[in-house]
């Protein structure tokens, strides 16, 4: 009779401690999974800094006197497209294809822009107006924060997708749904380089 | 169930937490320097140290007054390794310079071999110090002044600036953290998951020693803790406080402020 209680109590610990442990666990998950939506929104929020500052920048770029119309006309597309590619803000994407899509259209933006800063360097009296210098070091700026918050999402994703493989949530994330978040591939630019062609008596940085 | 056993399983079970605690968080870069203790920090002897003190005064003052935390770090070089804006928001984000509840720090970065100069700006600070108004901080205050060989009247020049452009954006408290007790101890930014893992680990362990003292107590509780269990009960564990040792006049802390990437760079 003792032997059996012995054995219930020892049965009944174990319930408790895994169960208790579980909780400990799921609500783990749920603050890394909130993390990630968060650093979702903030990566959102830069870009759209970005996508903001170009009405703006093509209106001073094109009254320069006869400015290239085909970087204008690409950098005005690029921006359409971007405004297609809508992820919802509040959620970071769950699948890697969707997160393609959304960087293809921003990385076009991106060299679009970096082609227009190159394009300008040849007209001196743009490049004289204040208008201009503050919108490039908006620019350089808008792209600053955009490396630093997609860096950021990339950790928060990396503590999270870390966090539904370990045991124990490993045996329980994908019932709760708790799915691996997509990384940001490094930058494209990174790994092509803009193609600089101004003379070399000058240097930039 | 003897007592030696008891304590086996208890050392077991304590050095799985402590395993636990280190897990694995930090990205393999370049490493941050310490946080300062001033806010004007000339560690490459480069500004005569009357005008430094000077500074660092100014600093210390509209940091009183305003509540905003503005920090001169100057370095002899970068870091072999480090890119630039990576480092500085890096390091900023460390220093946690600016109020947690406000992000209204900014650091103004630089480095005398490399030449190197960036403003980094809190997220409560890029309304007033934008990208814009810190470009022009270092095209029309630092780099002339730097080139002509005056590293003093540059960096005076800035901390102008840049107290001009972030007055009014914040009232302050009259008082810096460590100056004296401010109101608002700074909070170290602490991993909530992390708290709630370890209240369920401890609660395990606690569960654990119940149950055993209980099974030899012949299952009856007269006095389960006994013996010393102050481990498995004591407090603390939410984080421990973590503001920097004290120290009196124009000492600084962070306070837990938050950097996005605002700002801007420059070179002379």
């Amino acid at each position: 009779m003792k032997k059996l209680l012995i054995a219930l109590a020892a049965v009944g610990l174990l319930a408790l401690v895994a169960v208790l442990y579980a909780v400990g666990t799921y609500n783990g998950l749920v603050n890394g999974q909130q993390t990630v939506d968060a650093q979702w929104a903030q990566v959102q929020n830069v870009y759209q800094r970005r996508a903001d500052l170009i009405p703006n920048l093509v209106s001073t770029v094109a009254g320069a006197a006869n400015f290239e119309k085909s970087t204008l006309t690409e950098i005005t597309e690029a921006r359409a497209s971007v405004g297609k590619v809508t992820l919802d803000a509040s959620k970071a994407p769950a699948d890697a294809a969707q997160l393609a899509e959304f960087e293809k259209a921003q990385g076009q933006l991106s060299s679009a822009l970096s082609r227009l800063l190159v394009v300008s360097e040849r007209y001196p009296d743009l490049k004289a107006t204040g208008n201009f210098a503050t919108l490039q070091s908006q620019l350089e700026g808008s792209e600053n924060r955009i490396a630093v918050e997609r860096g950021r999402f990339n950790d928060a994703a990396l503590a999270y997708n870390a966090s539904i493989k370990r045991v124990p949530a490993v045996f329980f994330a994908g019932i709760f749904g708790f799915k691996e978040k997509p990384y940001f591939a490094a930058t494209t630019s990174a790994q092509t380089p803009p193609e600089v062609k101004f003379d070399f008596s000058k240097s930039t940085k | 169930m003897s007592t030696p056993l008891l304590r086996v399983f208890r050392f077991v079970a304590l050095a799985g937490v402590a395993l636990a605690t280190l897990a694995p968080t930090a990205r393999a870069a370049v490493t941050t320097p310490p946080a300062p203790t001033s806010h004007f920090n000339d560690y490459a002897n480069y500004v005569p140290a009357e005008r430094a003190r000077a500074l660092d005064a100014r600093l210390a003052q509209f940091e009183r007054d305003s509540s905003n935390q503005l920090v001169v770090a100057i370095f002899p070089r970068l870091p072999a390794g480090a890119a630039l804006e990576d480092y500085t928001v890096r390091t900023a984000q460390a220093w946690g310079v600016g109020r947690k509840d406000r992000d209204n720090g900014a650091v103004l970065f630089v480095f005398v071999a490399d030449r190197a100069l960036r403003i980094e700006v809190g997220y409560g600070l890029e309304g007033s110090l934008t990208d814009a108004v810190a470009h022009a901080i270092i095209e029309n205050e630092l780099k002339p002044r730097l080139r002509a060989g005056d590293p003093g009247g540059a960096l005076d020049a800035a901390v102008n600036a840049m107290i001009t452009a972030t007055r009014g954006e914040y009232l302050g408290t009259g008082r810096t953290p460590t100056g004296q007790n401010s109101s608002s101890p700074p909070a170290r930014t602490s991993n909530t998951s992390d708290d709630s893992f370890f209240i369920v680990v401890f609660g395990i362990i606690a569960v654990i020693f119940l149950g055993i003292s209980w099974v030899r107590n012949g299952f009856s509780f007269q006095n389960p803790y006994r013996d010393d269990d102050t481990d498995s009960t004591g407090g603390g564990w939410f984080g421990g406080s973590s503001s920097g040792g004290g120290g009196g006049g124009s000492d600084f802390s962070g306070g837990g402020g938050s950097f996005g990437g605002g700002g801007a760079s420059g070179s002379w």
